[in-house]
Order: structure tokens, then C-alpha cells, then sequence
């Protein structure tokens, strides 16, 4: 280390990049997280049970955030509606990662012929705009949350796939690389030990970013229908339950827009700070 | 004529909470016409002294003491916004890699003609042919049929000489040369260094060449500054630098060139390695690397004249009168 | 012989031009002829874009050759399926200019030797620390550095570790590309003698790329000079910086800087880069840039032939005027 790099060094640390941004969006996805999955025990209602006599109560003690159309409290169809939506994101947000680093990796390290083919199929899959891929997959594999979770998968894979080609393509040509040859390691070798790894920073950081789209594709779908199916509480599907009465109870639809709105401001501000912080200008 | 006068120039680097002083007492001076070399390996504050000429510092530093005197004037701490004035039309400067100094999407005459119309305030077809000129000084072929073309269509070679170009539009008193060859190839960079010290005799320009490259000092440098660590350890002239170097560290820097035209049967090495800014010492920063190191060491040097009136000057206690019992005392 | 390299060829297709790119073939290396014996240090010197990387490269099979053969320790591996050359790997290794770039950022020291010797198999359970430690003792670092991650090492300490690296295998030859150039002077004077030691005591041969004339001088007992993806001159070192035979290694010394400010260089140096590798001039590569050229260097290609002891490819190596003596004693 010489010391202009010192110098570099302390000159960047002297802004912090994305550390307070990280706190925070940290601190929103914990609070969140922690809510969604004690859903069951600080619920004050069942999300499904009906109560003909509490329809459409305005916000009370009883109803922190009101009852619906059939009198299920709004506040614990939102807890659980977390529940559905985080799980969804999450779970094609690991798919889409797995998948895309995987093949990410083989093309950018292969090259050549494998690459131009896996490239071009990724254009064709990027060539649809994301809502319109998740409603033709979701509409080809039929509803319900695994397919769905498929759907999202789908959607998000050729970001990881491109960040990972380029990361292993990079890489290809850096001199460890050669110098693994050089030291006879086999290619299985060379990408599980020396490209995977360092990419996985890049990769995590993807997909904290990705999370928070994947929970708007969700809502999305949900929101023309193509979500969990009723009575199942997603966030998606309760703004559009509370839609059908947006003009008499405008709650109904605000409250779970507020909280994709921070779901997603949480997730948001953690991938931008992670980022910035992992800024390789910013590291040493 | 002095262009450049260094007057006991400390600059305090803000590092994890402390100060470190990455430049102590540094001084010296250039006169017109003359090439003055600042030598020294990576971490010997080099850079850090070009920053601050300029007032280029990153934001954790600053010049904490000491002057910088251009011409008659003190530039030590002028705005910002003045020092970009002076920058381009009293120093010019050349960095290692010509690219940072050119805009890729500018044609290469319309950047040498820029500073020629904000600073000389010439006409656009004025500029033109000045810029034409200039090309023509540092000798691109065909100059003013490339007065079009874009930094990219140039090979790394031609690019630097745009960049000297553009350095010496403004007629500077001072150039400052920072490795202003160390990207080229050995054949380029002769062409180069030839040039640079043709424009030097034509334009009586006082130059600072910033080098790792002892060998390259020789061949094209009048006085050579030696720097270790933040300090100044030797001044002299080329020749009696390379024939009787005084500090240890500059006779061990000597001795492990390798070259060209003999054999050597081995390279002397300086063993260990600079330590880094935090963690230099207070006293002689050579220390710890030192042959000779003596307990009065621990103290900072004062700077000794070898010989009479040469303007050889050495920062080491070996060379004070009695200084191995001055810790005694 | 160790190492035969014959009629060696490496060729880049190479996408140029817009809109519609047209391919090209880059002859990085065309036809280069070379022998290393047991022991011995041969310096491939030349100009960026000469190919004396590419020639590494190949050696080593990083790039696949188009034409002729490396034939190593009597094994021809010019065409070997990968996976066969891999039990041949650890007698031929490699040392790398970027020593921080050559060595996995996320693993320790230790790890990193350690895996190299665990995939050959080379010892078992305790026996790996053993040899690993041995082989950072030999380079001159302390074992315990084994714990420690390359981003906590100096440069030149990463070029230690990478020759650590190497030394596991107890190679015969060692292509070094540019092992020094990213090093300061009394660091690179560290390294060459640590690589001067492991040629003596263990008779490692090394194939030593560098545009350093100096460096190389100090370092092979031959020499070759390369020019646009040709050998122009080869021979023994001595000889060949003393007295350079072909212009072009002419024009290469004359230039090389010579830390002395006694020597007066060559005054005038010719202006002029090398043309790009993509469209070689035809006939004598050089003759563009040669003083000497004649009408039949401009339409006949020379051959690399035996001139008073050493090869030389120029039409008139006889005639050439003896090489002016640049010393002032």
C-alpha cells in the first residue's frame, strides 16, 4: 500500500458513503421482517375470519386500521399480507440469484460460442418488459404462490445473469485467473473458488435492490389479479380489494400501499447504501 | 531569476483522527531555465508536493506551514478559484497518463486553442493558428491536417505531446512534470524528454520534473531534489549527486540500478520497506532502513552544506560536526 | 535443451471499423525461434505491441498457438489437450508484473500456497505447512505471514509471495513477464537478486520479459530483441548491449537511459513510433525508421541469421558501421 493510497483512502472515508442509508433501510427492513414473521402472535384479529356485523369499521381500538368489506381487520391483513409478499420476494429474489450467478458465471467464463447463445437468449427474455413477462408466465403456469414465485424468478434473472457474466468475463482475464491455470488448478476449481466468491458481494448487492422489485411485480400482479389467490392476504391484494370501495373507504387501499411504500424505501435505501459503501472506488 | 521558491512547506495529512505531516521543511528552488528533478520512490511525498504546488490537495490535507512563492508571489493560500487561473496560464502541467489531461469528445486543436482564447484572449481564427504552431513546436506531424482529430486517433506517444502542448500554450514560467514518461515506451520517452528540454532552452520556462527514474534524472535534469518519507534528504547537482551522493538513503538508491552499459555482480538493496504515513517516525524518517542509524537519529536532521557554495545540501546527522555525540549533550 | 520454442505463431482476429467492422488478423507473434537451456535466463526484450507477452503466454498455453511448437523438458506441449498439460504445470511456472492482480484477494497467504499444493499432491497433513513455510523462509518472508491476506503486503512482498507460489513446485523454468516494472528501485533490486539466488542455488531456468534493457542485462546471459512479433536479434547479452548489431536493438540502447549524467547520450534520436502490428510494413519491419535502409529492406524480408556469433535479422549486418561508442571516459 503506498501512500497516496492512504491519502485516497482517508479522503473517501471522510463521507461516509452509504453508511447512514444502510442503518436506516436496515432498521425499516428489520422492524418489517420482525412483523411479518410474529404475524401470528401480535395479529389482534384472524386476517380471515368474516364478521358480518363489523363491515367496514372506520380505525378504533378494537380495528387499529378498520375492517373491510367482509369485517376482517385491516392492520391483520396487512401483517399477514407481509407474510405472502416478503416470502414471494424473497424466494425469486434466491431463485433468480442462484440461477443467473450460475449461468451468469459459466457464460462469461466459457465464452466464446456458449456465451453468444446464452447471451442471446437473455436479450429475447429481456426484450419483454418485465410486468408483461410475469403476466405471460404466470398466465401460462396458472395461479397460486409457487408459480408465481416462478413468474418473479423469471422476470428478474437476466440481471443477475448480466452482472455475473460481465463479473466472470472481467475476472477471466485477470492475472489470478492466469495464474491459476499456471498452477494447474481444473476450471470446476478456478470458478468455485476464485471467480464465485468474488462476486458474490456484487451479487448481494443485486439482489437487495431486486427485492424491493420484486415486491412491486408482486403487488402488481396481485393488483390485476394474477396474485396469490383469495383469501390469501398479499399486500398486491389488498389495494386491490380496496380499490372496489376506494371512493366510500379510501383506507382499505392506502394503508397496504403504505406499506409496500416502505417495504420498499427500506429495501431501497439498503441496496443503494450497500452499494456505495461496496463502491470499488471506495474500497482499497 | 527564481520561477519557484519552496520555503519550509509542511503539509498535515488528516488520517484517522491524527495528523501525520506527509511534507516537513521541504525547500527549494527553481530558476528560469533550469530543470529541477524531485526524486524519490512511491511514498516519499512526491506527488503530495506537486498537489500542493498546485493546490490540487485531496480534502484531508492542507499546507499547514511554509511557502509557495511563484515568481514574486505567494500561492500558498490563494481561493480556488484564482489558483485555476494560475494553473493554466502561469504552470503548466504533464501528467503520467495524457488522458486525464484531454477531453475524449473535444478535437485535439480545439483543447490546445481553448486556454489560448480564456487566458490570451485571442480571437477563434487567432487561436487557430497559434494552436497550430504549438502543435508544430512539439513536433506532431502533419499539424495542422490533425488540428481535427480526436485525443483517441493519437498513439500515447502524440497524446502526451498534445499534452505538452497544451502545458506551454500560455508561455508558463514554471512546468511541472509528473512521470511525465513513466506510461511511454523507452523510445517515446526519449523523443519526449528531448522535446521537453528543447521547449525549456526556447521558452526559459523553470521546470520541476517529478520522477521515480534516477536514470532518466541524469541525462535530463540540471539539480536533482532527493525525497524520503516527506523530507527533502539531498539536494545537489546531477553530477555531484551521482558522483558523491551524502545521504545513505540516496547512495543506497544509487547502487541499486541496475544498467545497461555494464555488468554489476549485485544490486545493493535497501532492505524493509517505507512505513506508512501514520507510522512515520518523528525524528529521521530513513531510520529504520538506515545502515548508519545512531541513537541522536530519533531527532530530525538539520539540513548540512557539503562542500563550498555548490548548493549541495544533505539532511543527516552523519554529516553535522560531532553529531554522533550531539545526544549527549 | 529445456525449452524449444520453433516458428512459434500467435494470431488475434481483430474487429476494426465502423459501422460495420471489418476482422482483421493481429499477428502478435509471427515465427519466433528460441532456445533455454537448463539453468539459464534468456531476456525477451522489446517495445509494448512487440508480442514478447503473447510469446510468454504461449509458453505457458494461456493463449493457444496458431503454428509451431514449444517443446518442454522433451515433451511437445504446443497442442496438448489441456487436461494432460496440467500434470506438466508445476515444472513450468509463472511470475506476473501486477504481484497484487496474481494472487486471489479473499485468501490467505497460506490457503493460497497451500491449494496449489494439495491439487498436485505434492505433500500431505502437516507436511504442507511445512513446505509452506519453507517456501516463504526461502523467499525471505517470516511463516507467519501465511496467515495474513495479500491486500496487508507491500508490492514487492506480493512478488515474493507470488515467487513463494512458485517455488512450491520446485519448477525448472520460470516465465517472468515484467516481474520488476511495477516495483520501485530498491524493491526491484530486492526481487532480481532473489531471483538471481534461486537461478544459482537452484538451477531454476527463467524466460525473463522485459522493455528494461538494465534490468535484463543484470539478469540473462542471453538475449533476445523483438520487433513487431520478430526475434531481429538474439544472442549473448554482453554482446549485444555493447555492441548491437541490428538498428533497431541499436536505436533501443542508444535510448535506454543510463544513470550517469557522465555519458552523454546520442544527441539526435530519430522521430517516429512503431507502426501497428495490424498492417506490418512489408519487407524489413523496421525499415521505416531505419537510417540505413535500402531499396531491397523495403521489398525483401531478412531472415534471422548467424552474424560473428549471434543472430541478426537485417540484410546488412556485415556492413553496418561498428556502433559508435557513447562513453566519455
Amino acid at each position: 500500500m503506498t501512500h497516496s493510497t492512504e491519502v485516497k483512502r482517508a479522503d473517501r472515508k471522510a463521507y461516509k458513503p452509504g453508511r447512514i442509508a444502510i442503518i436506516i433501510g436496515a432498521t425499516i427492513i428489520a422492524v418489517v421482517l420482525l412483523a411479518a414473521i410474529l404475524a401470528p402472535w401480535i395479529a389482534p384479529h384472524d386476517p380471515y375470519v368474516q364478521s358480518m356485523l363489523a363491515r367496514f369499521r372506520p380505525p378504533s381500538a378494537e380495528y387499529w386500521l378498520g375492517t373491510d368489506r367482509f369485517g376482517r381487520d385491516t392492520f391483520s391483513r396487512i401483517l399477514y399480507g407481509l407474510r405472502i409478499t416478503l416470502w414471494t420476494a424473497a424466494a425469486s429474489t434466491a431463485l433468480a440469484m442462484v440461477g443467473g450467478t450460475a449461468i451468469g458465471i459459466l457464460s462469461g467464463y466459457c465464452g466464446g460460442r456458449v456465451d453468444r447463445w446464452l447471451s442471446a437468449a437473455n436479450d429475447l427474455l429481456m426484450s419483454f418488459p418485465q410486468m408483461v413477462a410475469g403476466i405471460i408466465i404466470v398466465a401460462l403456469l396458472g395461479p397460486g404462490v409457487t408459480n408465481l414465485i416462478i413468474a418473479i424468478a423469471i422476470t428478474a434473472f437476466p440481471a443477475f445473469y448480466r452482472m455475473a457474466r460481465s463479473a466472470a468475463l472481467a475476472l477471466r482475464d485477470r492475472d489470478y485467473i492466469d495464474a491459476c491455470r499456471v498452477l494447474g488448478y481444473s476450471d470446476t476449481r478456478i470458478v468455485a473458488r476464485h471467480i464465485l466468491p468474488e462476486t458474490m458481494d456484487d451479487m448481494i448487492i443485486i439482489a437487495t435492490l431486486w427485492l424491493a422489485t420484486a415486491v412491486r411485480t408482486e403487488s402488481s400482479l396481485a393488483f390485476i389479479g394474477l396474485g396469490a389467490p383469495p383469501p390469501a392476504a398479499t399486500l398486491g391484494g389488498l389495494v386491490r380489494e380496496g380499490f372496489d370501495n376506494l371512493l366510500d373507504y379510501p383506507g382499505l387501499a392506502i394503508w397496504p400501499s403504505l406499506a409496500i411504500l416502505v417495504v420498499m424505501i427500506g429495501l431501497n435505501l439498503m441496496g443503494d447504501g450497500l452499494r456505495d459503501a461496496n463502491d470499488p472506488r471506495a474500497s482499497a | 531569476m527564481t520561477v519557484l521558491r519552496i520555503d519550509k512547506l509542511r503539509t498535515t495529512l488528516r488520517l484517522g483522527g491524527r495528523d501525520c505531516d506527509a511534507l516537513r521543511e521541504v525547500s527549494f528552488s527553481v530558476a528560469e531555465g533550469e530543470t529541477l528533478a524531485i526524486v524519490g520512490e512511491s511514498g516519499c511525498g512526491k506527488s503530495m508536493l506537486a498537489m500542493s504546488i498546485m493546490g490540487l490537495l485531496p480534502a484531508v490535507a492542507r499546507i499547514s506551514e511554509g511557502r509557495v512563492i511563484l515568481g514574486s508571489r505567494a500561492i500558498e493560500a490563494e481561493p480556488e478559484s484564482r489558483m485555476e487561473k494560475i494553473r493554466g496560464a502561469e504552470i503548466g502541467m504533464i501528467f503520467q497518463e495524457p488522458m486525464t489531461a484531454l477531453n475524449p469528445v473535444f478535437t485535439v486543436g480545439s483543447q490546445i486553442a481553448e486556454p489560448l482564447r480564456d487566458h490570451l484572449g485571442l480571437s477563434k481564427s487567432e487561436a487557430r493558428k497559434t494552436a497550430i504552431e504549438l502543435m508544430e513546436r512539439v513536433r506532431i506531424p502533419a499539424a495542422a491536417s490533425r488540428f481535427e482529430s480526436y485525443p483517441h486517433e493519437f498513439s500515447g506517444g502524440m497524446r502526451q505531446r498534445v499534452v505538452i502542448a497544451l502545458a506551454i500554450a500560455c508561455r508558463p514560467k514554471l512546468l511541472i512534470a509528473d512521470e511525465p514518461t513513466t506510461a511511454l515506451d523507452v523510445t517515446v520517452q526519449r523523443q519526449i524528454l528531448d522535446l521537453l528540454d528543447t521547449l525549456q532552452e526556447q521558452g526559459e520556462m523553470g521546470m520541476l520534473l517529478i520522477t521515480h527514474n534516477l536514470a532518466i534524472v541524469a541525462g535530463h535534469a540540471d539539480r536533482v531534489v532527493v525525497m524520503y518519507g516527506g523530507d527533502v534528504v539531498e539536494t545537489a547537482t546531477v553530477r555531484d549527486l551521482f558522483r558523491a551522493p551524502g545521504h545513505p538513503y540516496a547512495r543506497a538508491l544509487l547502487a541499486s540500478l541496475p544498467r545497461v552499459d555494464r555488468d554489476l555482480s549485485e544490486l545493493a538493496s535497501i532492505p524493509g520497506r517505507v512505513p506508512p504515513l501514520a507510522m512515520l517516525p518523528d525524528g529521521c524518517r530513513f531510520i529504520d532502513r538506515c545502515p548508519h542509524a545512531m541513537d541522536i537519529c530519533n531527532r530530525m536532521p538539520p539540513t548540512v552544506e557539503l562542500g563550498e557554495g555548490q548548493g549541495h545540501t544533505v539532511r543527516c546527522w552523519l554529516h553535522v560536526e560531532g553529531g554522533e555525540h550531539a545526544a549527549d549533550g | 535443451m529445456l525449452l524449444t520454442v520453433d516458428g512459434l505463431k500467435v494470431i488475434y482476429p481483430v474487429k476494426r471499423g465502423w459501422p460495420i467492422p471489418k476482422t482483421r488478423l493481429l499477428k502478435a507473434v509471427d515465427g519466433v525461434s528460441f532456445t533455454i537451456g537448463a539453468g539459464e535466463a534468456l531476456g525477451i526484450v522489446g517495445e509494448s505491441g512487440c508480442g514478447k507477452s503473447t510469446v510468454a503466454r504461449a509458453i505457458l498455453r494461456l493463449v493457444t498457438p496458431d503454428a509451431g511448437s514449444v517443446v518442454f523438458a522433451g515433451t511437445d506441449i504446443t497442442f496438448m489437450p489441456l487436461k494432460r498439460l496440467r500434470r506438466l504445470r508445476p515444472k513450468l511456472q509463472m511470475i506476473f508484473q501486477d504481484p497484487a492482480a496474481s494472487l486471489s484477494p479473499r485468501m490467505r497467504i497460506g490457503d493460497a500456497l497451500a491449494e496449489a499444493i494439495r491439487v498436485h499432491d505434492i505433500a500431505q497433513g502437516a507436511g504442507i505447512d511445512e513446505l509452506v513455510g519453507s517456501a516463504l523462509t526461502e523467499v525471505g518472508l517470516s511463516p507467519e505471514v501465511a496467515d495474513r491476506y495479500p491486500h496487508e503486503f507491500s508490492g514487492g512482498q506480493k512478488q515474493r509471495i507470488g515467487i513463494a507460489r512458485a517455488l512450491v513446485f520446485s519448477p525448472e523454468l520460470i516465465v517472468a513477464d515484467e516481474p520488476v516494472s511495477a516495483l520501485d528501485v530498491s524493491v526491484q533490486a530486492q526481487i532480481l537478486n532473489l531471483m538471481a539466488r534461486l537461478k544459482a542455488e537452484r538451477g531454476i531456468a527463467f524466460a525473463f520479459i522485459s522493455h528494461d534493457l538494465g534490468v535484463v542485462r543484470h539478469f540473462c546471459e542471453r538475449t533476445a530483441v523483438m520487433y513487431l512479433g520478430q526475434i531481429i536479434e538474439s544472442g549473448a547479452t554482453r554482446e549485444i548491449f555493447d555492441a548491437p548489431g541490428h538498428p533497431y536493438t541499436r536505436l533501443l540502447r542508444s535510448v535506454s537511459p543510463v544513470p550517469d549524467p557522465e555519458i552523454v547520450s546520442a544527441s539526435a534520436v530519430a522521430e517516429g513510433e512503431p507502426p501497428s502490428p495490424l498492417d506490418p510494413p512489408s519487407g524489413c519491419r523496421f525499415n521505416p525508421r531505419c537510417p540505413f535502409a535500402t531499396e531491397m529492406c523495403r521489398s525483401t524480408e531478412p531472415e534471422l541469421r548467424p552474424v560473428n556469433g549471434r543472430h541478426i535479422a537485417c540484410h546488412h549486418a556485415e556492413t553496418l558501421p561498428p556502433t559508435g561508442d557513447n562513453r566519455v571516459r
